[in-house]
């Protein structure tokens, strides 16, 4: 039982310190996104004209579309 | 559409991506590291997809991007699964098996929570939404298992030349990901340099691990540290 209980605390440790990293990571980010698969190039998203800071949204890959309002 | 360059390291990922797979049946890899194979398998798969698509709808497309965002988010639960398969070699003489299989599902369903929690605060587009979040999170669990498992690694004074070079280049891959993402965001004027940078470090995963299939047998053992001479 012990041992189960070692396995569930981990995890739950693992996944805080896991979006901890991430909202330190992306605290300070354009809102794109980290991609880890392969080396195709990434599809071209409407904010990509000028040297302007891109709007801070994750959500930015759908179309032409409303952006939702989030809580980023 | 993509320029020369672009479509040239593509494919370098591609064939790399191939060679994997083939070292790995060459060496009589393929069973035994079954589920790294898998996902590379997956990833060549999805790559030529990607291929496909971006010349038939372009790279601006609704649909290349979302076959590209829902591939990733599958090839990440993959390279998720992948990484809890080499913690299970790591623990293979503990006996801890049955506890690693317990903490990757707990540690997905924790993740899937998370980001299933996170969304349901926006109300359109729910699944395409999940899915972008789920692959993110997913992302950074897989950056602090890759470091815990080459903690343990550490700890337990594990020797097997192969799966080090496994881990350490996992370990690497996510790193170099995270420090070229971090960089756009610290410096975006150098955005032209290093955007394209991050499709070369795409290639740096299939080319590590085809170096440890092919040059590094499995009986291939990293001598141990000489003992220290305690002076009496």
């Amino acid at each position: 039982m012990s041992r189960k209980l070692a396995v569930v605390f981990l995890t739950m440790l693992i996944l805080v310190g896991a979006m901890g990293l991430k909202t330190v990571v992306t605290a300070h980010g354009d809102g794109s996104l980290v991609m880890a698969n392969g080396s195709s190039p990434v599809p071209i998203t409407p904010y990509k004209n000028g040297s302007s800071p891109v709007p801070i949204t994750p959500y930015k890959v759908n179309g032409s579309s409303p952006v939702p309002i989030t809580p980023y | 559409m993509p320029g020369p360059f672009t479509y040239f390291i593509w494919f370098v990922g591609i064939l790399c991506e191939a060679a994997v797979l083939v070292c790995a049946l060459k060496k009589g890899a393929f069973r035994r590291y079954l589920l790294l194979n898998l996902y590379m398998a997956g990833l060549m798969i999805v790559e030529l997809g990607r291929y496909r698509i971006l010349s038939q709808y372009g790279q601006s497309s609704a649909q290349y991007a979302y076959f590209y965002y829902y591939s990733d988010a599958l090839l990440t639960i993959c390279l998720y699964f992948a990484l809890s398969s080499l913690y299970s070699h790591v623990f293979s003489e503990m006996k801890a098996e049955r506890y690693v299989k317990m903490g990757t599902l707990l540690l997905l369903a924790g993740t899937a929570a998370f980001s299933g929690a996170v969304v349901l605060q926006s109300s359109a587009k729910l699944l395409t939404h999940f899915v972008l979040e789920l692959s993110q999170n997913l992302y950074f669990v897989g950056v602090v298992l890759t470091y815990v498992l080459w903690a343990a690694i550490l700890k337990l004074k594990e020797t097997r030349t192969r799966l080090i070079q496994l881990v350490l280049s996992l370990g690497i891959y996510f790193s170099l990901l995270a420090a070229n993402y971090a960089i756009r965001n610290l410096y975006p004027q150098l955005g032209a340099v290093v955007a394209p940078l991050a499709q070369i470090f795409g290639t740096f995963l299939p080319v590590a691990w085809a170096y440890a299939f092919w040059r590094l047998p499995e009986e291939a053992r990293l001598a141990p540290a000489r003992l220290a001479v305690i002076p009496r």
